[in-house]
C-alpha cells in the first residue's frame, strides 16, 4: 500500500500495484472529504489538546474531567458561527420570512385606556367587512397562561379588564393587512375606565381594584405581585463600621432593542395539528402555554422556531399574540400571519425592570465587608412574567463574588398599568449590581484604599459557599480584576487623570444556568436533551431543542460534538428548529444553553465515539484505549500507519444496528439550601467579570462619552474565543445604553413616549468606545471542556464601571440611570453651587491618599492570591464557606459557631419598623391571614 | 406599517409639477410634495395628516444643482456635505444631518421644509387615538394641544432642521414657486408660527432653490448641534454662527431645535455688541423650548448658551 497506510491489517493480499493506484475492491468506500481512500488528514492539532493528556495547551487551572474527550479538531479555535452564511447571505429566515399558501393577515386591536373593564366588544361590523374571514376575542381563549407556572395571569386576549395601553383586546384576520387594519378599527369595545396605577410606589397601597387577584395569596388589596425577605449572616457585625455606603438608586425601564420585531405564522395542517413558527428564544414554554390556551394536548401542536433576529429575553415568554394567530387560524382555516410594528414590541415589552433600589453597605476596620442590606422595589407593569425570578435576583445576585458579615435583603414587585416588564440580558442582577459596585468604589474612598484592592482582599474563592448557600466553583474574578488593571494602566491612572476625564472599575457575577429549572416535573426531568444520529454518509445530525438567538448555541453544540468525533465541523448538522424533531429542551433563558445543551451534546457524542471505537476494536484488534481519532480516522496509538478511516469504522458499527444514534442528558446537581427562595439564584456555575472603563465628560453639557473599556470575564473555558468576544462587545454595547442613554419614558399622562428606535435611544456606532476583551479561562469542572456561560455575566460590570469613571472625572456619583446629559449637567450645576464656583472648568477632581489600610489590603490579597490558586488546582480542598474571612470555621455550621448567625426568609415582627420601601410590602397581611378569599 | 393608498403624480418639470398642483387644488383634492420622502414617509406611516395625493419632485430635471450661490431643492444632502463647491459651513450641518443612509435621499427643500415634530404627535396612529388625539394632527375632533393644554389656538411642535439657522447666518435666500408664480425672499422670512403653519409656503407652492450672496465664500463660522447620538438624531438644540473672515462685529447667530422655527438672533447680537456671553445670555432670555422633544427644555435652554459659545469660538 502507498504512503504505509494500512487500511486493514491482515486481511489484506498485500498486493501492491506498481502505479501507486488502488487495488480495485479493496476499498469500496471512501468518498473524498469523509476520511476514504484519499486520507487528506489533518495532523492532530496539539496546540489544542491539553498537556494532560499529552498536548501542548497550557492548564494552569488544572485538569478536566473532558480533556479525554479533546481531540483538537474546534474547542478553543475561534470559528465563524455555523449559521453566519446564512445571515450574511440574507437566507436566514426569520419570523416574517415565512410565508405559507393562501395566508391571511392577522392584526390586534389593543386597549387605548391604561385600565380598564371591558363592558362588551361588538364584532359585527368588522365580521361584515369584505376580505374579513375571521375575528376572536377574549371570549375563544378563556385559559390562563404565563412564563411561570406559580403565576399565569395572561390571556390571549383581556377577558375582563385590560391593564396597559396596548394590552390586547380582539383580533382580526383578512385577506390583507389593509383589509385587517380596517378591521380593527371597526370594533368597537365598550370600556369602563378604571384608576389607573403608573408610580411603583403607589403599587405598594391597598386599593379598589387590585390589577390582578391572587386569592387568599394576595397580600392585602394592594399590587403586590411578589416580596422577599432574606437575611443571612451576623446583623450586628454592621454596628460601627469603618465605613459606610448609602445609596438611593433610580432606575429607568430598559427593552432589550432587538432587530427583529415578533413574528408568528400559525397553520393548522391537514390533519388538525397545529404548526406554529415564531422567534421563540424558549418554545417548549409557547409549546406548553399554547396547549393550555387552545385545549388541545401538546403532541399536537409543532412549534417550529425560525431564526431569531435577537432575543435578549425578550422573546422568552409565551405571548399572547402568538394564541391570536393559533386561534384565527383555527376559525379561518386558513395560515395565519401577524408580525409587529415596532411600537407593538413596546407594548409586550417584558424589559428590564424600572426600580428603586436602596443599598447600605458597610465596612469594618480591616477593611472587610460586614455586611450589605438591600431594598429593591421593582415595577412589574401590567402582568407577571419571569418577576417571580426577578424579585429574588435583584438581592440574592449580589451576594457574590465578595465574602460579606451579613446579607440583608428585601424585594417587591409590583403591578403598574404599563407593559410587563420581565426578563433581560442579565436578569434581575444588572441593577443592584450597579449599586453595589459603585458603593464598594465609595467605602474604598472613604478607606483610603484602591477599589481594585479592596475588591481583591475580600473575594470568595475557588471551591466556596456564598453567605446565601450557592455552590460556588470556578472563579476567574481575582485574574480578571488583575488582567484589566493591567490593561488599562489603572495605577497610573485612577484619581490621577484631569477633569473631565475619568476611569473606573466594575465586577459583575452571574448564573450560567438555574439550577431548577422552571419547568421541573417531573421530578427529575432533564434540563438539556441531544440527540445524535449518525448514517452510512458519515453525517452527523444533531438534534437538539436549544434556541439559537443569535448568540451561537448551535455552533456551540456542533463544536462539542465536533470535537469529541474528530470530525470536520462541516460535517455536523444541528437541526433545533420544530418541536416535532426536537428533545425538550428549556429554552435560551439563563445563560444555560452552553452549559446545559453542550454537556448533553459530549454525552451523546460519547456514546458515538464509544461505538466507532469498538467497532475499529473489532477490525483492528486493538482495545480502544489505545486507539486514537484524528480528523476522519482512527488509528493505534503507537503506530499511526494501523488504522482505519471513519467511515469505514462507521459502517463496521452499523453492521448489526443501522443507524448509530444515542441520546445525552444533563440535569444539575443537587444544591443550595432549604429556606424559602434557596432555589432562585442557584446555578451549577456562575460567570465573574470585571471591566474598567475610561470615560470623557463634557462638564459644561454633561454629555459623558465612553471612551475605553477594558473588559474580562470568566467564561470557564472560550469554546469559540471569536463568539465569547462578541457576547463580551455585544454586552458591553448593551449595557453602556442602560447607562447612559437608553431609557423607556412615561410621560405625565402615564403613556410610554418613545415607543420606536428614533426615540429610544440605543446607541449608535459612534458612542461605542474601543473595546478591549480580555478572556478568563477559569475551566469550570463542570462545565463542557470547562465553559461556562458569556452571554449575560459580562453586561453587569460596564454600568458601574462607567458610572465610577463618572465620578473620577467630575467628582460627582449620579444615582438615577441613565446619565442622560440633562442630569449630568444638572448634577454638575448642583455641585457648582456648592462649591461656589461660576466655571466648570474649575469643579475640584477627586484624589487619593492612601491609608495604611491599603498596604494590609495589597498583602491580603496576595495571600489569598496562594488559596485560590491551590484551591482552584484542588491541592487544598478544604471547605470554605463564606464567613471563614471573618475567622469562622468552615466545617461547623456557622449557626452554632456565631450568636446571632442565622438565616431568616421572613422579617421578625420587631423587624417590621426599619424595613426600606419595599420591605413595606411586609407591612401587609396575606388575604389568608385576614379571614379573606379562601 | 402600511401606509394609506395614495395617487403618486411624477412631474418632469417644474411647469409640470405646478401644473398638476394647481389642476389638484382646483378640484378641491389635498396634495403632499415629496422630494426625498424621509420625513414624509415616516409620517405617512403612522398615518400623520395623510393626503390622497402626492406630488413627487424626483424627476424633475436640473433641481439638484451644488454650488456656493444655489442650491437646487433636490440636492441630496449627502452631496451637499460631500460637495467641496458648496460653503462649509451648509457641507458641515448637512453631514450632522440624520445617517449616512438617510442623507443619501434627503434633500435640501426637504430639510427646509421639515415638518414640526412633538412626541405627542409623532407616534402611530393606535398610539395618537390612546391619548384622544391632539391639535396638531386632530382628526377632526377639535382635540387640545397636550404640550400647553386647555387650548387648540397654538401648536409649539419643535422645528428639528439642522441647515435653516445655517443659511440664515450666510443671508441665503429662499426661491418658492407655484400655480402663481415665483417669489423669492430671505430665508429668515421664509418661516413663519406656529408649528402647523410652519412657513410661508401657499398651496401649491415649492420651494425651488436656494441662493446665496455673492460674497459667502469670505464668510466663515460654525454650527453646534445637541444631541444623545452622533447619527440618526435630530438636534436638540443648534447653534450656527458666522461673520466675515476676520471681522467680528458682522456675528451673526441663529438657532434652532428650540421652537416651532429656527431664528436669527440679530436684535440680541446687536444689544450685546458682539459680546459672545451677552449674545447667550439673551438667546437664552428670548427662547423658550418646550416639552416636547427627547431632552427637557430646561437643560436644552440652559445648552443653547454653551452651543452658541461654541459656535462663536474663532
Amino acid at each position: 500500500m502507498s504512503g504505509g497506510y494500512k487500511q486493514q491489517p491482515g486481511s489484506g493480499s498485500g498486493e501492491v500495484r506498481k502505479d501507486g493506484k488502488r487495488v480495485a475492491g479493496k476499498q469500496s468506500f471512501g468518498p473524498p472529504g469523509s476520511g476514504g481512500s484519499r486520507p487528506e488528514m489533518k495532523p492532530r492539532d496539539l496546540d489544542f489538546i491539553p498537556e494532560m493528556v499529552g498536548g501542548n495547551e497550557k492548564q494552569p487551572a488544572g485538569a478536566h474531567i473532558h480533556d479525554r474527550a479533546r481531540t483538537g479538531t474546534t474547542v478553543g479555535k475561534a470559528i465563524p458561527l455555523v449559521d453566519a452564511n446564512a445571515k450574511v447571505t440574507g437566507q436566514a429566515w426569520y419570523g416574517d420570512d415565512v410565508r405559507l399558501p393562501n395566508e391571511i393577515i392577522g392584526r390586534i386591536v389593543r386597549s387605548p385606556h391604561h385600565y380598564a373593564k371591558v363592558v362588551s366588544i361588538d364584532t359585527s361590523k368588522a365580521e361584515a367587512l369584505p376580505g374579513v374571514i375571521a375575528v376572536a376575542t377574549g371570549e375563544d381563549a378563556p385559559n390562563k397562561f404565563g412564563v411561570l407556572p406559580v403565576t399565569k395571569d395572561e390571556h390571549a386576549m383581556a377577558v375582563e379588564k385590560v391593564r396597559h395601553v396596548g394590552d390586547l383586546v380582539a383580533c382580526v384576520a383578512a385577506v390583507d393587512e389593509a383589509t385587517a387594519r380596517e378591521a380593527a378599527s371597526l370594533i368597537e369595545v365598550e370600556y369602563e375606565v378604571l384608576d389607573s396605577i403608573h408610580d411603583m410606589k403607589k403599587g405598594l397601597e391597598d386599593v379598589d381594584e387590585p390589577i390582578h387577584w391572587r386569592g387568599k395569596y394576595h397580600v392585602g388589596t394592594t399590587n403586590v405581585q411578589k416580596r422577599v425577605f432574606q437575611e443571612f449572616g451576623d446583623r450586628s457585625m454592621v454596628e460601627n463600621p469603618n465605613a459606610m455606603y448609602h445609596g438611593k438608586w433610580k432606575y429607568m425601564g430598559v427593552n432589550h432593542g432587538f432587530t427583529e420585531p415578533h413574528a408568528v405564522v400559525a397553520h393548522w395542517d391537514s390533519n388538525g395539528r397545529l404548526q406554529l413558527y415564531t422567534p421563540q428564544q424558549v418554545p417548549h414554554y409557547a409549546h406548553r402555554a399554547l396547549a393550555t390556551v387552545l385545549d388541545v394536548p401538546m403532541h399536537q401542536i409543532n412549534v417550529i422556531r425560525t431564526f431569531v433576529g435577537g432575543g435578549f429575553g425578550g422573546k422568552s415568554d409565551p405571548f399572547p399574540h402568538e394564541m391570536c394567530a393559533a386561534i384565527l387560524s383555527r376559525k379561518a382555516g386558513k395560515p395565519v400571519r401577524i408580525t409587529f410594528d415596532r411600537e407593538e414590541v413596546f407594548w409586550v415589552n417584558r424589559g428590564r425592570h424600572p426600580s428603586h433600589i436602596e443599598v447600605q453597605m458597610y465596612a469594618d476596620e480591616e477593611a472587610r465587608i460586614s455586611g450589605f442590606d438591600i431594598d429593591a422595589l421593582i415595577d412589574g407593569g401590567g402582568f407577571a412574567s419571569f418577576g417571580h425570578v426577578t424579585s429574588y435576583y435583584n438581592g440574592v445576585l449580589a451576594t457574590a463574588p465578595y465574602e460579606l458579615g451579613s446579607f440583608h435583603y428585601t424585594g417587591a414587585r409590583v403591578w403598574t398599568n404599563k407593559p410587563a416588564s420581565g426578563a433581560m440580558r442579565g436578569h434581575g442582577a444588572v441593577n443592584t449590581r450597579c449599586a453595589v459596585e459603585v458603593g464598594l468604589d465609595d467605602m474604598s474612598e472613604q478607606l483610603g484604599v484602591d477599589p481594585i484592592d479592596l475588591r481583591l482582599a475580600n473575594l470568595l474563592p475557588p471551591h466556596s459557599r456564598t453567605i446565601s448557600g450557592f455552590r460556588i466553583t470556578s472563579n476567574g474574578m481575582r485574574q480578571a480584576l488583575q488582567e484589566v488593571r493591567k490593561g488599562s494602566d489603572w495605577d497610573n491612572k485612577f484619581r490621577k487623570l484631569p477633569l473631565g476625564k475619568g476611569i473606573g472599575i466594575g465586577c459583575g457575577f452571574f448564573i450560567s444556568g438555574s439550577g431548577l429549572p422552571i419547568h421541573w416535573d417531573p421530578n427529575k426531568f432533564p434540563h438539556a436533551t441531544v440527540h445524535i444520529q449518525v448514517d452510512m454518509d458519515g453525517g452527523v445530525t444533531v438534534h437538539t431543542g436549544a434556541a439559537d438567538i443569535g448568540q451561537g448555541s448551535t455552533t456551540a453544540v456542533a463544536q462539542v460534538v465536533a470535537e469529541v468525533l474528530a470530525l470536520p465541523i462541516e460535517m455536523i448538522h444541528v437541526r433545533s428548529h420544530e418541536s416535532d424533531t426536537s428533545p425538550v429542551d428549556l429554552g435560551s433563558y439563563s445563560s444555560r444553553v452552553t452549559f446545559m445543551n453542550a454537556n448533553a451534546a459530549i454525552r451523546a457524542a460519547l456514546e458515538i465515539k464509544e461505538k466507532l471505537l469498538n467497532a475499529a476494536w473489532d477490525t483492528l484488534g486493538y482495545h480502544p484505549d489505545t486507539l486514537v481519532l484524528n480528523d476522519r480516522r482512527i488509528y493505534y496509538k503507537h503506530d499511526p500507519a494501523i488504522g482505519m478511516s471513519y467511515l469505514e469504522a462507521l459502517h463496521k458499527a452499523q453492521e448489526d444496528k443501522g443507524a448509530l444514534i444515542s441520546s445525552g442528558a444533563y440535569r444539575s446537581p443537587p444544591m443550595g439550601g432549604v429556606h424559602k427562595g434557596a432555589a432562585a439564584g442557584l446555578a451549577p456555575a456562575y460567570s465573574f467579570s470585571a471591566y474598567v472603563a475610561e470615560v470623557e465628560v463634557d462638564v459644561e453639557t454633561g454629555i459623558i462619552k465612553c471612551t475605553d473599556v477594558w473588559a474580562a470575564h470568566d467564561c470557564g473555558k472560550a469554546l469559540n474565543p471569536l463568539a465569547v468576544e462578541g457576547q463580551i462587545i455585544g454586552s458591553c454595547h448593551m449595557g453602556l445604553g442602560q447607562v447612559l442613554t437608553e431609557q423607556m419614558v412615561y410621560g405625565r399622562t402615564g403613556h410610554l413616549q418613545n415607543a420606536n428606535l428614533l426615540d429610544y435611544k440605543i446607541p449608535s456606532v459612534h458612542e461605542m468606545p474601543n473595546v478591549t476583551p480580555i478572556i478568563i479561562e477559569s475551566c469550570d469542572p463542570e462545565g463542557p471542556f470547562g465553559a461556562k456561560e458569556a452571554g449575560e455575566g459580562p453586561l453587569l460590570p460596564i454600568l458601574p464601571a462607567v458610572v465610577n469613571a463618572v465620578y473620577d472625572a467630575i467628582g460627582i456619583r449620579i444615582n438615577d440611570l441613565p446619565l442622560t446629559p440633562d442630569k449630568v449637567w444638572a448634577a454638575i450645576a448642583k455641585k457648582m453651587k456648592v462649591e461656589g464656583i461660576d466655571d466648570p472648568s474649575e469643579l475640584p477632581v477627586p484624589r487619593i491618599d492612601f491609608s495604611d489600610l491599603q498596604e494590609k489590603l495589597a498583602k491580603r490579597a496576595a495571600e489569598h492570591e496562594i488559596r485560590d490558586k491551590k484551591r482552584q488546582r484542588s491541592e487544598d480542598t478544604n471547605a470554605y464557606v463564606n464567613g471563614v474571612l471573618f475567622g469562622f470555621n468552615p466545617d461547623i455550621p456557622l449557626e452554632d459557631q456565631v450568636e446571632g448567625w442565622k438565616s431568616a426568609d421572613k422579617p421578625q415582627p420587631e423587624q417590621l419598623a426599619e424595613l426600606g420601601l419595599a420591605g413595606k410590602a411586609w407591612l401587609k397581611q396575606e388575604q389568608r391571614h385576614m379571614g379573606g378569599e379562601n | 406599517m402600511l401606509m394609506p393608498p395614495f395617487e403618486l403624480h411624477r412631474p418632469g418639470t417644474v411647469e409640470e409639477a405646478c401644473k398638476i398642483a394647481a389642476e389638484l387644488l382646483e378640484a378641491g383634492q389635498e396634495f403632499d410634495w415629496i422630494a426625498g420622502g424621509t420625513d414624509l414617509i415616516p409620517n405617512y406611516k403612522w398615518h400623520i395628516n395623510t393626503k390622497p395625493h402626492v406630488i413627487s419632485l424626483s424627476g424633475i430635471e436640473g433641481v439638484s444643482q451644488i454650488s456656493m450661490n444655489e442650491i437646487g431643492c433636490m440636492a441630496r444632502l449627502h452631496d451637499i456635505a460631500q460637495s467641496d463647491q458648496v460653503h462649509p459651513l451648509i457641507s458641515e450641518a448637512a453631514s450632522k444631518v440624520a445617517s449616512s443612509l438617510i442623507r443619501r435621499n434627503a434633500t435640501l427643500g426637504g430639510n427646509l421644509c421639515l415638518d414640526t415634530r412633538c412626541f405627542w404627535f409623532n407616534q402611530t396612529e393606535e398610539w395618537r387615538s390612546s391619548i384622544d388625539w391632539c391639535h396638531k394632527c386632530d382628526c377632526g375632533t377639535g382635540a387640545d394641544c397636550r404640550v400647553i393644554p386647555n387650548q387648540n389656538e397654538l401648536c409649539v411642535a419643535t422645528y428639528q432642521g439642522d441647515i435653516a439657522p445655517n443659511l440664515m447666518v450666510l443671508d441665503a435666500r429662499v426661491h418658492l414657486i407655484g400655480p402663481n408664480g415665483e417669489r423669492d425672499m430671505p430665508i429668515t422670512e421664509f418661516y413663519q408660527l406656529d408649528g402647523m403653519t410652519r412657513n410661508v409656503l401657499q398651496p401649491g407652492e415649492f420651494m425651488l432653490k436656494v441662493t446665496l450672496p455673492d460674497d459667502v465664500s469670505d464668510w466663515t463660522g460654525a454650527y453646534r448641534k445637541l444631541r444623545l447620538r452622533d447619527t440618526w438624531d435630530f438636534p436638540e438644540a443648534g447653534a450656527a454662527a458666522a461673520w466675515r473672515k476676520g471681522d467680528r462685529s458682522t456675528l451673526r447667530v441663529a438657532t434652532t431645535a428650540l421652537e416651532s422655527i429656527p431664528r436669527r438672533h440679530d436684535t440680541e447680537v446687536a444689544e450685546s455688541n458682539g459680546d459672545v456671553k451677552s449674545i447667550c445670555d439673551a438667546v437664552y432670555k428670548s427662547t423658550k423650548p418646550v416639552n416636547n422633544t427627547s431632552l427637557p427644555p430646561r437643560y436644552r435652554r440652559n445648552m443653547i448658551k454653551v452651543l452658541i459659545k461654541r459656535a462663536c469660538e474663532e
